[in-house]
């Protein structure tokens, strides 16, 4: 067995930061990436105007970049507003942006731009016949989106959905730059300590490529699911 | 007469697609078993008239009573809309209609798709839709299609389904936008005969359509559209069995 000189159980726990990171990125990155769609498609001038600055300034900032504004300048957003509730209302609240939050918050709102132009061009493939009956057939908006937009969309989305949680699994290593205590940063300290590179860092590496690995064989499975009723049509006869 | 409301009245729709007045003034009355074709060339404004119905399309001016439910509009600053999008739901689930592409729901089985909307707008049980669907499908000939994606059917058995789905709805009129339009013809034949069978059991039915033998046939009123106005009305034996103006003449008349 490998010896990885006492840092094995950091390592994991480092594994498990990332994984949460990415996972809690990933929802609010679907969140956002939703509504910045629905902004997109929308007959609303001014929601339209605000998504569309979003992912113009997200897809021409760096993400290191992004993540260091936050972080500190969001730390310094937020000082000033609780110091302005002390001063006006006698509300004594502190509020800390810590690591975590901050990681999670700038990667779903970096991918959730990313996220929105990949639903807004599945929204766009959908049918609109099908909606239309949706329509006809006296179902609201609501429904409609529920029971036949979405479902339908989410054909045409997933293939740059999983992209685009690969490129984001692999952009939480950024967050070992503000201080948390990913795996990146954990083999970063041991090969410091220890001057072995290797040890630590292809670990590192079959971590994020197991992870990856599983992912697509999910992203695989929601394809197939999603798929229902569009294949081919001999794939069935027979 | 009174205790029954009637189940669709139109007056005077009007529509403009811009400066294009595409509909000038168009009324209806669909008494109950009233089978009323609309025919004319296209571009005469019929599949737009239909459409305006069930309100897909938002008529500029003009009223819509369905089952003595009079549909409320107000103002906005795109011209005119619907009051209140609870009552356009409610009136809609009224007026089923059937689509010239079929446009079942593409992700759902035939069975799915004809209990989809009884289930979800109607609040039907999943069981009584079931079972009523059941029945439907077997009267247009296609319960052995019931686990079936649409992909999977020929574009008759598409539309043969679309009937079972709208008739899952009860309605108070079936409207038909151009059905067999976008059939083969060795296909049409199988669709129009469930809708004549309909028409026979006393459903109420709006059908835009160029089969004439249908509209000779089975309409109880047939209306020829020109350029969004009515040009002649009637029962089917004076307007297609004695055309008076020039145009319907023409557009009678057999084409070479």
């Amino acid at each position: 067995m490998i010896d990885l000189q006492g840092y094995g159980p950091r390592l994991l726990e480092g594994a498990l930061v990332t994984v949460e990171v990415a996972v809690l990125s990933l929802l609010l990155a679907l969140v956002l990436g939703l509504l910045t769609a629905s902004a997109k498609l929308s007959r609303h001038r001014l929601l339209h105007r605000i998504a569309t600055l979003y992912t113009t300034l997200i897809r021409g900032v760096p993400d290191l970049v992004l993540m260091l504004l936050l972080f500190f300048g969001g730390q310094m957003g937020v000082n000033a507003i609780t110091d302005w509730l002390y001063y006006q209302f006698d509300v004594d609240i502190f509020i800390n942006i810590n690591e975590f939050v901050a990681g999670v918050v700038t990667i779903g709102f970096i991918f959730g731009a990313y996220m929105g132009e990949t639903f807004r061009g599945a929204f766009l493939a959908v049918d609109s016949g099908q909606l239309e009956a949706g329509r006809a057939y006296g179902m609201s908006s609501r429904l409609i989106f529920r029971r036949i937009q979405f479902p339908q969309m989410m054909r045409h989305a997933l293939p740059g959905l999983g992209n685009n949680w690969m490129v984001l699994l692999k952009t939480t290593a950024l967050v070992s730059v503000i201080g948390l205590s990913d795996m990146v940063r954990i083999a970063a300290e041991a090969t410091k300590a220890t001057h072995e590179p290797f040890l630590f860092m292809i670990p590192v590496a079959v971590i994020y490529l197991l992870i990856a690995s599983v992912s697509e064989w999910g992203v695989a499975r929601l394809q197939k699911r999603y798929n229902v009723g569009f294949g081919e049509a001999d794939e069935w006869n027979n | 007469m009174a205790d029954t409301p009637i189940p669709l009245e139109v007056r005077d729709i009007t529509k403009r697609f811009g400066d294009n007045e595409v509909l000038k003034g168009l009324s209806l009355t669909a008494h109950k078993g009233d089978v009323i074709t609309l025919i004319g060339a296209s571009g005469s404004g019929k599949s737009t008239f239909l459409r305006c119905m069930n309100l897909l399309e938002q008529p500029n001016e003009g009223e819509l009573i369905v089952h003595g439910e009079n549909i409320a509009f107000k103002a906005t600053r795109h011209g005119r809309e619907p009051a209140d999008w609870k009552q356009v739901e409610r009136i809609r689930a009224k007026l089923s209609m059937v689509f010239q592409s079929f446009n079942l729901w593409a992700h759902m089985t035939l069975l799915e798709n004809v209990i989809e909307a009884p289930i979800h707008v109607l609040g039907k049980s999943r069981k009584a839709a079931t079972e009523h669907a059941r029945e439907l499908l077997d009267r247009v000939g296609l319960l052995d299609h019931a686990d079936y994606y649409p992909a999977q059917m020929s574009g008759g058995q598409q539309q043969r389904g679309a009937i079972a789905r709208a008739l899952a709805m009860d309605p108070e009129v079936m409207l038909f936008d151009e059905p067999t339009s976008a059939l083969d013809p060795e296909l049409v034949g199988d669709v129009l005969k469930v809708m004549r069978d309909l028409a026979k059991e006393g459903r109420t039915m709006i059908v835009v359509t160029h089969e004439m033998s249908f509209a000779r046939d089975v309409s109880s009123q047939v209306i020829y559209l020109h350029q969004g106005m009515v040009e002649e009305a009637g029962p089917p034996e004076e307007v297609l069995g004695n055309p008076q103006s020039e145009r319907l003449q023409q557009f009678l008349a057999p084409k070479h």
